[in-house]
């Protein structure tokens, strides 16, 4: 207990309360402070980070804004810690008026440095901020502090007047350098009600709301305020790690979304409150309800699609092929559309809003039982099911239900087979939209197994060459992917030519590709090949039988995971070899049978190697049955991984009779 | 009535003509072989109507063939307070030339073209990517953008790039009769076509016929294959800068009087710093290294585009006051440092790059060069400075810029000189390594790599890293199955470029023991990496730097290995290089030693075979496996 005490104390946060500093006020810990107190690798520190967004009534416009104050204090310990001193604030705006834009103000910055046990500090001068209209809907300011050095405490505040009031503002706790301490302050008047989510791993050091009389003045009315402070300390950088979905599920942060206003007359507006409102919001609206009902647009195109097709199942893989076909997908990701299912099918291209709508209203052309999906992809983050929130989601896809089975379409990847959602779109859970019915979420998982079976079947020849046939079948995302890199190619001539070039040792004398454009089959590689394995001048000849797919490095290269590991989908590769030896030669080793098995049945790896009638058969599975692994089982991945590569290391070893 | 069935049928036979043109039939089979994409045809029109007013007009035909192709039918279009986007339109046609869609300027997206952290900067892009779904069509646009300046003339390159093909491409250059201007054709068969009128004098080039140009590992330069035709006018005017110039060294004096001259004045207080600063040395070499090393220690690099359109330096004065600068402003200040300390120095406009791109000596153009650096014409010392690296030792260019012809912009004018080269026997990696090797197969010892000359920049970047980042990087560079650092050190030789790593490492089950034998391949660190396989090669072969590595690691046999070993060595030489690695027993210890010399050259597009099975070959020996006995 007492070691405990002891540890709690000399953690003992620096800044013992959460509130602002003067600017330039600094103190003699701060001027001394030595990062191996929080994180010895640092390249700078936020010594201080404190912020806070209150409303505002402008009486002029009878319009409500947001002012967000932000003011932070870093240390800067190297060089390369002088990328913090580079500071780009994004100004959002969606149009031209006062009222559709954000402003930045009373922005101030210092650096201070210590020379000769004396505090100097340079100003930045105002001429210094420079602001780039990067796009329509967003302008960046930007300003680099001056006389920056190592050991340099820069510091700045800023206000931003904002006019979207949906999101508030989110505070982000972490971000790539440690924090000591930083504090963020929300008003939030009475009226106004938010819906409040916390994302991280670390938690609130305090966390208090407490009443703030006449924060907001509106037509002469005072209004009260929750005044809620979000604290947290020594906050550690985030490192990204290999193998994980968006930072934006991991970093410590606060989310607002604004679910009711009360208004002075008495009336109530909902903004989110239930999935209930949702669904009336989303189905109500012209871009999206409305466009799930355009089946008028494909009346006479669904029935030329689908004729002579009698199972349902038939009629939506022919219109799921059909759409696909016919639409390109410029990039956007939505799930509103952009235009309209009628100017989709005109234009042949959209977002994929515009593109799955379309789809959806095909479907229901044919009067099929087919339902939105609204989700969020993978580089978005995973969204919170507390309650809905509306801006979390960032795509729409379908699902149509036939006979009891129900499968999940995106009509945007040209290469996807019936069901299989692309990877971006394999992100935990999405809720489904019904026109009739009550949303629901569902499993977002590759429908898929991720395979690939290859299968050599050849002949040693005396010298040591071997002349083989390989055949490799995939299906799921290895087809997808291997489709997608064929495509890049003028021809597949050309594509094998290319994968000729990289293989050493191996030579492609035929080749034989099929199904690449029929996605919904497997894809299947037939290579006639030659291989060099090793010289025979010796007498005792060591080769190595793993040459196709080998595993020589580990992903798992670090010793600490702090997330879980997400490899996008369960996954399994067979290999089998089959070679017929010399009469002359005899194998004098081979490879020892190996099983191995991740825990809770997570994957598993067996090699069989057997010698009859000089023939030598080699058979190898490698399996992951899941798609996501937590950190506790990282060990396990990283030393699965360990003993398939001490096993690939083993040779043949083959002795030759005179 | 008649007049309008007339208009009618024009219209008729204008689309046929049309279909006709761009059906995907009519081109010829040896344009599509291997291509993703095929200029159909270009005209680009540049009319220098003054020194005030460039325009540049330009019709594109491209067919697709497949995604790859698909960056040839992107349109970005750069425009900024000179260069201005007059108009634009464009259709879109199938297969078989009919027509699919239209576009304008409404249809583009517009960008800032600020890429990274940039003050000051404008410059602004409008672009436009094609949404087709299916393979072949055609994408046919024109555009017209106005210039407000003619020191910078649009270069005419007919091959946009790798792997697409051109039917037909042509350029014609107008001007006034009296303009001089000066031309440099880079792999243009022929001359120009010249017609004088009145009042214009016209210039024309085209080309047709060019087969896509595959892209091959280890190829010069692409500029020394692909055809482009450079314009630059005597007299210009570039942001209210006028001028006149017709080679380096009046391009050079140009860049001295108006763009560097009375731009390097420093307060009092730094000049009296710098003096005392360098009091007590008495060489200029030691006076010009005290001073870069107080710069690096006071600046950092922001990039920064102010100043008569980006081409000048802000002020020394300013760079001191804020501690940054661009390299422009940096070199200036750099330079206005060692006036202080009377070493006299130049200015000089590099192309920088991994590609060794030389500023052409026989044409003079602004546009050459994308960078700065600094030149100390030391007496028998010439020493080159980086002014943007705060880690760079003193005197070194990495190879970024090294190896090319540069322009220094002095006083008297401008001048071309040329970076130091890297020579293979002074780029060297040197690495010792003290193992143990226990009969589990578990290696353990320290490996200490020292890195010069070319090899200096290696692992260099490290030293910028913190811990973390350091040991996660080095578990890639060292790709061994369970590597774990016990120490990582590293340092760099502020005096030369000489970087030192010492590790201390430790990898379980590095040798496979089966049995009564234990497995190793003795090459831990340096396995030379096999070259693409290369069919019909068609350009020459070129090998930008050459190196020497030197290995020699020595094992500790464990109790339980008998220390038998059948001594091997492994030697080969050709033009390209020599090899020779050897493994035997020395003192009771196994010790396996490599040398490795590459050269540098230009060989011709034949000798990447020979190339190829001399990489192949050191592969091969460099992952010998050695079989050692345990004791039973």
């Amino acid at each position: 207990m007492r070691k405990i005490l002891i540890l709690a104390l000399t953690l003992l946060p620096f800044y013992a309360i959460c509130q602002e500093f003067g600017f330039g006020e600094i103190t003699s810990q701060e001027k001394d402070f030595n990062r191996t107190q929080i994180d010895s690798t640092a390249n700078a520190v936020y010594l201080n980070e404190y912020g806070t967004t209150r409303f505002s009534y402008d009486s002029e416009t009878g319009r409500v804004k947001l002012v967000f104050d932000y003011h932070v204090r870093i240390k800067i310990f190297n060089k390369e810690g002088f990328e913090a001193a580079n500071v780009i604030v994004p100004l959002h705006r969606t149009g031209t008026n006062d009222d559709q834009k954000e402003f930045l103000s009373d922005l101030k910055a210092s650096t201070f440095n210590f020379l000769n046990g004396r505090l100097v500090e340079t100003q930045m001068s105002s001429k210094a901020v420079f602001t780039e209209e990067r796009s329509k809907y967003t302008h960046l300011s930007k300003f680099t502090l001056p006389n920056v050095a190592e050991n340099s405490i820069i510091e700045y505040k800023y206000t931003i007047e904002t006019p979207y009031i949906f999101n508030f503002r989110t505070w982000q706790f972490q971000s790539e350098y440690p924090k000591l301490n930083s504090t963020y302050v929300a008003f939030i008047p009475a009226n106004y009600k938010y819906n409040i989510s916390l994302r991280g791993y670390y938690p609130l050091t305090e966390n208090k709301a407490e009443l703030s009389t006449a924060c907001l003045r509106i037509s002469g009315k005072e209004m009260d305020c929750s005044k809620i402070t979000y604290s947290m300390k020594n906050i550690p950088a985030f490192v990204e790690e290999d193998y994980m979905t968006s930072p934006s599920n991991y970093k410590s942060a606060v989310y607002f979304e604004l679910s009711e206003v009360y208004y002075l007359t008495g009336s109530v507006q909902k903004y989110t409150k239930t999935w209930k409102d949702v669904e009336n919001e989303l189905i109500d609206s012209k871009e999206f309800g409305s466009q799930m009902k355009r089946k008028d647009v494909f009346k006479t195109i669904v029935p030329g699609i689908t004729t002579g097709l009698t199972s349902d199942l038939q009629k939506a893989k022919a219109i799921f092929e059909y759409i696909k076909k016919q639409v390109r997908w410029n990039d956007y990701y939505g799930k509103y559309c952009e235009t309209s299912v009628k100017e989709v099918v005109d234009k042949r291209s959209g977002n994929v809003a515009d593109i799955n709508f379309t789809l959806i209203s095909a479907l229901s052309a044919a009067n099929l039982d087919v339902e939105a999906v609204i989700l969020s992809t993978r580089d978005n983050g995973v969204v919170n099911k507390l309650y809905p929130i509306l801006s979390d989601f960032n795509y729409v896809i379908a699902k149509v239900n036939i006979d009891g089975n129900s499968y999940l379409l995106d009509a945007t990847e040209p290469l996807a087979p019936f069901g299989l959602l692309p990877l971006r779109c394999i992100n935990d859970q999405g809720r489904v939209i019904n026109l009739k019915k009550p949303s629901y979420w569902i499993d977002l998982k590759a429908s898929k197994r991720s395979s690939t079976s290859h299968s050599l079947i050849g002949k040693m020849n005396e010298d040591g060459k071997i002349n083989a046939t390989v055949t490799s079948h995939s299906l799921g995302f290895n087809a997808m992917n291997l489709r997608k890199d064929m495509k890049r190619y003028s021809s597949l001539d050309e594509y094998v030519e290319k994968l000729d070039e990289r293989l050493t040792n191996i030579k492609i004398k035929n080749y034989k590709i099929a199904n690449v454009d029929s996605v919904e089959n497997a894809l299947v590689q037939e290579y006639e090949v030659e291989l060099n394995v090793g010289n025979t001048e010796n007498t005792a000849n060591y080769f190595n039988p793993f040459f196709i797919n080998p595993i020589r490095s580990n992903p798992f290269k670090l010793n600490q995971r702090n997330y879980p590991v997400d490899l996008g989908a369960a996954s399994e590769e067979r290999i089998a070899i089959s070679i017929s030896l010399p009469e002359k030669f005899q194998i004098k080793e081979q490879p020892k049978d190996i099983s191995l098995a991740l825990p809770n049945q997570g994957g598993r790896y067996i090699l069989q190697t057997s010698l009859t009638d000089h023939n030598l058969t080699l058979s190898q599975q490698l399996l992951f049955s899941k798609a996501i692994y937590s950190p506790e089982e990282y060990h396990y991945l990283k030393e699965f991984y360990n003993r398939i590569i001490q096993t690939q290391k083993s040779d043949i070893l083959l002795t030759k009779s005179n | 009535m008649k007049k309008i069935s007339l208009i009618v049928a024009f219209v008729a036979i204008s689309s046929i003509a049309n279909a006709q043109l761009y059906a995907v039939d009519s081109i010829p089979a040896p344009l599509k072989n291997k291509a993703n994409a095929v200029v159909r045809e270009s005209k680009t029109v540049v009319d220098m109507r003054s020194v005030t007013n460039v325009e540049l007009n330009t019709t594109n035909a491209v067919t697709v063939f497949n995604k790859s192709g698909e960056r040839y039918a992107q349109l970005a279009l750069f425009y900024d307070k000179n260069t201005s986007i007059k108009s634009v339109k464009g259709e879109i046609y199938d297969e078989f030339g009919k027509q699919i869609t239209k576009f304008s300027l409404s249809n583009f997206k517009d960008e800032s073209a600020v890429s990274g952290f940039s003050l000051f900067e404008d410059s602004r892009v409008k672009y436009y990517i094609p949404q087709i779904s299916s393979y072949p069509y055609t994408i046919v646009y024109t555009y017209e953008i106005r210039n407000k300046q003619n020191l910078v003339i649009p270069q005419w390159s007919p091959v946009p790039g790798f792997d697409i093909a051109v039917e037909k491409s042509s350029f014609q250059f107008l001007q006034s009769p009296i303009d001089e201007i000066r031309i440099h054709a880079i792999n243009y068969q022929g001359a120009s076509e010249e017609l004088n009128y009145e009042k214009q004098k016209s210039l024309y080039w085209s080309v047709q016929g060019i087969k896509a140009i595959k892209k091959e590992a280890y190829a010069p330069n692409p500029e020394t294959y692909f055809p482009s035709i450079k314009i630059a006018p005597v007299n210009f005017n570039y942001y209210n800068l006028k001028g006149a110039y017709t080679d380096w060294q009046g391009l050079g004096k140009i860049t001295y009087d108006h763009l560097l001259k009375d731009r390097q004045a420093l307060s009092p207080e730094t000049i009296a710093s710098i003096k005392d600063l360098v009091k007590d040395e008495t060489s200029d070499r030691a006076k010009a290294k005290k001073i870069y090393e107080h710069f690096q220690k006071k600046t950092r690099y922001i990039s920064v585009q102010i100043g008569i359109g980006g081409l000048q330096p802000i002020k020394a004065s300013d760079v001191d006051r804020l501690g940054y600068g661009d390299c422009k402003a940096l070199v200036n200040y750099m330079q206005s440092l060692l006036n202080v300390a009377g070493i006299e120095s130049y200015y000089c406009v590099v192309e920088a790059g991994e590609e060794k791109t030389d500023l052409i000596p026989s044409f003079a153009s602004m546009e050459q060069g994308n960078h700065i650096i600094l030149c100390l014409p030391l007496k028998g010392d010439t020493t080159w400075l980086e002014c943007t690296s705060q880690d760079a030792p003193f005197g070194y260019l990495g190879s970024f810029t090294d190896d090319r012809w540069v322009l220094a912009c002095t006083k008297d004018g401008g001048k071309l000189m040329k970076t130091p080269k890297f020579e293979a026997i002074t780029s060297r990696q040197i690495r010792i390594a003290k193992l143990s090797l226990s009969k589990n197969g578990t290696v353990e010892g320290v490996v200490n790599t020292t890195f010069d000359g070319s090899q200096f920049d290696n692992h260099a970047y490290l030293l910028t890293k913190s811990a973390i980042e350091r040991e996660r990087a080095l578990k890639y560079i060292y790709d061994i199955n369970n590597i774990e650092f016990k120490e990582i050190s590293l340092s760099a030789n502020k005096d030369m470029p000489l970087f030192t790593e010492k590790l201390g490492i430790d990898i379980d089950k590095y040798g496979h023991a089966n049995n009564d034998k234990l497995q190793i391949r003795p090459n831990l660190f340096n396995v030379k990496r096999d070259v693409p396989a290369s069919r019909n090669r068609t350009l020459p072969l070129e090998l930008k730097r050459g190196y020497t590595d030197i290995d020699s690691i020595s094992f500790t046999l464990g109790e339980g290995i008998v220390p038998i070993v059948i001594p091997k060595t492994m030697k080969t030489e050709t033009k390209f290089g020599t090899y020779e690695a050897e493994i035997k027993m020395l003192g009771g210890q196994l010790v396996y030693s490599r040398k490795l010399v590459m050269r540098d050259g230009i060989f011709g597009a034949n000798d990447y075979e020979a190339f190829e099975s001399f990489v192949n070959e050191i592969a091969n020996y460099d992952s010998l496996k050695l079989t050692l006995a345990l004791k039973k």
